[in-house]
């Protein structure tokens, strides 16, 4: 199945050639024309109109005049009104630590920046950690402790708890169990220690329901015990990631999306890496691959033996060689694909500089041929390093999940500790987690809000959010951050290791004591050199990094394609791949309407998860977009609709975890399916059509753009950029009919770099969280009235089944000949003499001819009062951007009030406006977004204007863009072009 | 035939017509200049406050540096009430028994914030910052009026967009040497330096100072 026509599309049914997708497209606002047309007789529309006036006249005079003003008693060390404040703190998520600095304006933390001075941040964030600002002021969050459902106080639950320690004590905490996630705070390890040395007998079990399990398991294969990969992409020439998850879920994410970045400009690196990505089910890393290769799940073990054969030689991939010394032509004769044989060359030829990496969601064998291959290509050292465990793993093996809920089923367990884990929505259904639990005498669940384990528990407790108490975590390479607290608990809440404290002794440590305790006493207290302030203010603890370890393969390797399975598996099985969401992630962010709302990737959907499955097995089943079927796997199954996503192998069906939560809160809840009780089901795996629709809401199709593909995206190969660098350049200048230039001192510009973009979309989130954008929720997205400033356009290119895709970041491109502000009848969109193209919220009166005009359709407009109807306190709002009324345009302002802020700060001082960062440029992990002034020679966006590969996007429309663009170059093998 | 309207009746339309007019010129006129009036801008307007707080006496009498209670004017956009502890520095020792000043005791003895009444204030689509005004040498007086010579605190001036305008047009002779900025009883005077001496000694930069985003985001 090919492509629709044109080069370049959008999505499966947009072709320019489709007279109605162009006469879709050509209006502003298609959705109007849909909105059922409600009867409205001439009487009644003019007397809407004089109400609207007398509406209008009347909201028009208010004053402040009288207001409060209410000065502080004493005033707070270190603040100053309307200064912001910066504190270093980290993002914990699956206990991996990004370190990030927030924003406190008058004492309220409101924006999440990242640290420069952590090695996993680098001062990137992804779009969780810019979303935390919803989380923590999230009104649905718990503040009281209840027992069965019914409400209850501290001391009562003291008073359960002395027992509970009474009884432990005596059977040597026979029957206690304490359930957590990934762990790698050095305090909560600590407490955790003790208690389990304090009561022998109890258990510590870890359960993620986005399991990197197989990556431990896979370096123990590989070296006899469990050991992490730190990999080094600045350094890797070829990089072939089997399923990789190195830009989306694996700690460090944002620091490998740096190094990886680093050299994919051919402009600014002198080598330019290669990527291949094998995978069943596209990923970031794949959607920025050089080539990507589409193999069924079951294919891809047989095609890494074969390339571990060609490698490592044919005893490390155990007893399968496929072809000896793995020549191309032999792979392919042993019915391996075509392009086994030159990536097997490339990265020989590579060497040292070559790295193969296997992602989390792959089985414990690919990580050791990995690990093999890595060895043998003889990275150690240069791509990758190896560390000891970031994470800790259980004292014993056996603490796992399954054994747990057998232990509670038999009876075993008399006390449970569930901590920030959320087991009766997450554990696979066939466990039976539920029951279990009913049948455990003390179960305690403590999370931040009333979740579905929280429900089914004796007890809850509110957990303390991670800017309301004193913490710790690591980082990817083991650097250790303090988190320390940006806030008093808002709703109450205690945290886990002040929690764990509370089990094991009557006294009362405050959360500050029991960190202090792990930092400034043995074996840590030499870590600390530079002082527990230092390491505060820093937000990284110097030298916690964790040492590269020596390990070296074991001699005789257990065969590990021996473990891959039997017989191979029938090409047309169907299997079903669960993976995290990319917005809410296990689906602990449910009930975040930033990150419900944020276009998935490579879906560009929102509020939804349907199956996503290949064109190939959609055409085969007669299925469309939002179609409901039936997925069977074992003897479970769920009805969902279905999203056919280009690129997905047609062997797998690819089902996000973490939406369809019945407890997440009143944005969360009934929004999405939930796929958990699929899960850890071995079965077979069918798919039935049924009926129903469901109207699934995408911004795939919203802001088309209708202009030939070359107008909007530019991209080449390796070889057009040596043949002719600025092969993506304007040759000749359109004749202009009037020019102007704003003549002010600055000139404010951005520049973004599409080879760095990998579509994160922290950008995304990082502008809403800055300029106060709205929500608008599923129908209005339908509508096509989301409010994102910037969105992340996805093209894909060629064959439907394997093609390539692309990211573009489209935002206001502050034309200098704007063709908004010619048509604006009240002068609220016009241009500053700085270059910006400004919009005066108080003079809008919502004509939307603006918007009309705009040919990158970046214009956005408040239909309702989008802004007010969020249930979202006041002071969660940034206080320095304007909260929009409805009936009022919006669009990016290239963060004007960060503008304004450094043009004070200058001015005051009499010197030149320095740098201005924007808050998309702020949070990109990738640098591929540069802000700031052209007329400033030394800045560095007036360097990058200067790449070879800048080009305007819609040249033709002689707006003179202020934001350009460099083309996009990709580096594909040249024993592999055409054929891929 | 009779006739059908009386001699008076050219009268009474007459009348009518001019009662019409007039009442549409003075609807229009009251449409376009009431909100033009002091009273409608509050201009000249005392508020009843908690404490019957009086700039004459503090800053004219006692010779108090605004600074003194508004602290962050030089750094901030915002110029800072002073807090409740600002007021006891002086009064923990002096009138420290006054009927006047007892919100103010009280509200440190129950930590309880006093609570003022806005007297001056701005839309909230308008981001005014006071440090570059100060940094700039526009005194507080521009807007705040002759502070010291209030009693009880009003508002000076009409604060809308075109008195802002007035300025931003033309801001030379607004300026004021550096240490009159805080001097609320100063008037530019014959050996006052000239508007164009003092632009360049602030370094008022050359941008277009009427840009709508230099105020409004």
């Amino acid at each position: 199945m090919s492509g629709p026509g044109g080069r370049i599309w959008r999505r499966l049914e947009a072709a320019a050639a489709d007279p109605g997708f162009v006469s879709r497209a050509a209006r502003e606002f298609p959705a109007l024309s849909s909105l059922p047309e409600e009867p409205l007789d001439r009487r009644q529309a003019l007397k809407l109109m004089a109400a609207a006036i007398v509406w209008g006249g009347v909201t028009g005079c208010d004053s402040n005049f009288g207001q409060d003003l209410i000065p502080a008693v004493r005033v707070p060390p270190n603040i100053v009104p309307a200064l912001p404040n910066f504190y270093a703190t980290a993002h914990v998520l699956d206990g991996f630590a990004n370190g990030v600095v927030v924003k406190h304006s008058m004492g309220r933390p409101l924006q999440v920046e990242g640290n420069v001075r952590h090695p996993s941040s680098l001062g990137a964030t992804d779009a969780f950690a810019q979303a935390l600002p919803l989380d923590f002021y999230d009104p649905d969050r718990e503040a009281e402790i209840d027992r069965r459902g019914r409400p209850a106080d501290w001391p009562t639950l003291e008073g359960a708890l002395a027992r509970e320690r009474d009884r432990l004590a005596s059977g040597h905490g026979a029957g206690l169990r304490i359930l957590t996630g990934s762990v790698t705070s050095p305090t909560l390890l600590a407490r955790l220690d003790a208690l389990l040395d304090q009561y022998p007998e109890a258990r510590w079990v870890r359960w993620d329901p986005i399991s990197r399990g197989a990556v431990a398991a896979g370096a123990a294969m590989a070296y006899g015990r469990p050991l992490d990969t730190v990999a080094r992409l600045e350094n890797t020439d070829v990089l072939l990631a089997i399923d990789g998850d190195l830009l989306c879920t694996a700690p460090g994410r944002l620091r490998y999306a740096r190094d990886l970045a680093g050299r994919r400009n051919p402009s600014r690196s002198a080598a330019m890496s290669r990527i291949y990505a094998l995978e069943s089910t596209p990923t970031l890393l794949g959607s920025v691959a050089d080539h990507r290769f589409i193999a069924a799940p079951a294919e891809i073990e047989r095609i890494v033996a074969a390339l571990a054969a060609g490698i490592a030689g044919p005893e490390a991939a155990g007893s399968r060689p496929p072809g000896s010394g793995g020549s191309g032509s032999r792979a392919g004769a042993a019915g391996l694909p075509a392009w086994v044989g030159p990536v097997l060359a490339d990265l020989r030829s590579a060497r040292d500089r070559a790295l193969v990496h296997a992602g989390a969601m792959q089985p414990p064998p690919i990580h050791a041929l990995a690990h093999a291959m890595n060895e043998a290509l003889g990275g150690r050292g240069t791509t990758f390093d190896l560390i000891e465990p970031v994470a800790r793993l259980s004292r014993e093996s056996a603490d796992t999940l399954p054994a747990l809920v057998a232990d509670m089923h038999a009876g075993k367990v008399d006390t449970l500790l569930m901590i920030d884990s959320n087991p009766v929505l997450t554990a696979p259904g066939v466990m039976g987690f539920r029951a279990g639990l009913e049948r455990v005498r003390f179960s305690l669940a403590l999370a931040e809000r009333r979740d579905e384990t929280a429900q089914a528990s004796g007890w809850f407790v509110p957990l303390a959010h991670q800017w309301e108490c004193w913490s710790d975590a690591r980082g990817h390479d083991g650097t250790a951050t303090i988190l320390q607290p940006q806030s008093l608990p808002l709703y109450g809440g205690v945290s886990a290791p002040e929690m764990l404290q509370r089990l094991s002794s009557a006294a009362h440590i405050p959360g500050d004591e029991i960190v202090r305790a792990t930092w400034l006493h043995p074996p840590n207290a030499a870590a600390m050199g530079s002082g527990w302030l230092a390491a505060l203010a820093e937000g990284v603890v110097q030298g916690s990094a964790r040492p590269a370890v020596h390990d070296r393969l074991r001699e005789t390797p257990r065969a590990p394609a021996a473990d891959l399975g039997g017989a191979p598996v029938a090409a047309d099985t169907l299997s079903v791949l669960f993976r995290a969401d990319p917005a809410l992630w296990d689906g602990r962010f449910a009930n975040n309407p930033w990150l419900q709302e944020l276009p998935r990737p490579l879906t560009k959907l929102v509020w939804d998860n349907p199956l996503l499955i290949a064109p190939r097995l959609a055409e085969r089943m007669r299925l469309e977009n939002g179609d409901c079927v039936r997925l069977a796997v074992g003897t479970a199954s769920v009805i969902a609709p279905v999203w056919i996503l280009p690129g997905q192998s047609p062997s797998c069906i690819t089902a996000l975890l973490g939406s369809g939560r019945g407890a997440a809160g009143a944005v969360g809840d009934a929004a999405g399916v939930d796929y958990y009780p699929l899960t850890g089901i071995a079965g077979p795996v069918s798919v039935q059509k049924v009926a129903g629709r469901v109207e699934l809401a995408s911004t795939v199709r919203h802001h088309g753009l209708l202009a030939p593909p070359d107008e909007v995206l530019r991209h080449g190969t390796l070889r057009d950029f040596h043949a002719d660098p600025r092969f993506a350049a304007d040759r000749s200048a359109a004749p202009e009919l009037y020019r102007t230039v704003p003549p002010g001192p600055a000139k404010w510009a951005m520049s973004i770099d599409l080879n760095a973009c990998i579509g994160c979309n922290a950008c995304v989130l990082a502008c809403q969280a800055e300029n106060n954008v709205p929500v608008v929720g599923k129908r209005e997205v339908l509508r096509e009235r989301e409010m994102h400033w910037i969105r992340v356009d996805r093209y894909f290119e060629g064959d439907a089944d394997a093609p390539t895709s692309f990211f573009q970041p489209v935002l206001c491109m502050h034309c200098e000949q704007a063709p908004c502000e010619n048509v604006c009848p009240v002068g609220a969109t016009v241009h500053d003499s700085e270059g910006l193209n400004v919009m005066v919220y108080n003079r809008c009166v919502g004509t939307r001819f603006c918007s009309n005009n705009c040919p990158y359709k970046v214009r956005r407009f408040n239909f309702f009062a989008y802004a007010h109807e969020q249930k979202r306190p006041p002071e969660s709002w940034n206080p320095d951007v304007t909260v929009r009324a409805r009936g009022v345009m919006e669009k990016c302002s290239y963060c004007i009030q960060r503008i304004a802020a450094a043009r004070i700060d200058a001015d005051r001082e009499s010197r030149p406006v320095g740098e201005v960062v924007t808050a998309c440029q702020a949070a990109c992990p990738t640098r591929a977004i540069t802000f700031g002034n052209l007329a400033d020679g030394a800045s560095e966006v007036a360097a990058r204007k200067q790449s070879p590969l800048t080009f305007a996007m819609l040249p033709a429309q002689n707006t003179h863009p202020r934001t350009t663009y460099e083309a996009l170059v990709r580096n594909p093998n040249p024993a592999l072009e055409g054929g891929s | 035939m009779a006739a059908i309207f009386d001699p008076a009746a050219n009268l009474y339309v007459k009348v009518a017509i001019l009662i019409g007019v007039a009442l549409t010129l003075i609807a229009v006129l009251f449409w376009w200049a009431w909100p033009r009036t002091d009273y409608a801008r509050h201009v000249r307007t005392v508020v009843a406050q908690p404490v019957p707080f009086s700039h004459q006496h503090h800053v004219a009498g006692l010779g108090l540096d605004c600074r003194f209670c508004h602290s962050s004017v030089e750094v901030s956009a915002n110029a800072g009430l002073p807090p409740t502890t600002t007021c006891m520095t002086c009064h923990s020792q002096i009138w420290t028994n006054a009927a006047l000043l007892a919100p103010v005791r009280r509200s440190l003895a129950k930590d309880e914030p006093l609570t003022w009444r806005r007297v001056t204030d701005l839309p909230d689509y308008v981001y005014f910052n006071h440090s570059i005004h100060i940094a700039k040498g526009v005194g507080c007086a521009s807007c705040h009026g002759e502070i010291a010579s209030m009693p009880l605190t009003y508002k000076a001036q009409p604060l809308t967009m075109e008195f802002c305008l007035d300025c931003h047009r033309d801001p030379g002779p607004g300026l004021r040497p550096a240490r009159a900025i805080y001097d609320t009883e100063w008037h530019r005077t014959g050996s006052t330096p000239s508007a164009a001496a003092l632009l360049a000694h602030y370094h008022v930069p050359d941008r277009n100072l009427t840009d709508c985003s230099l105020c409004h985001r």
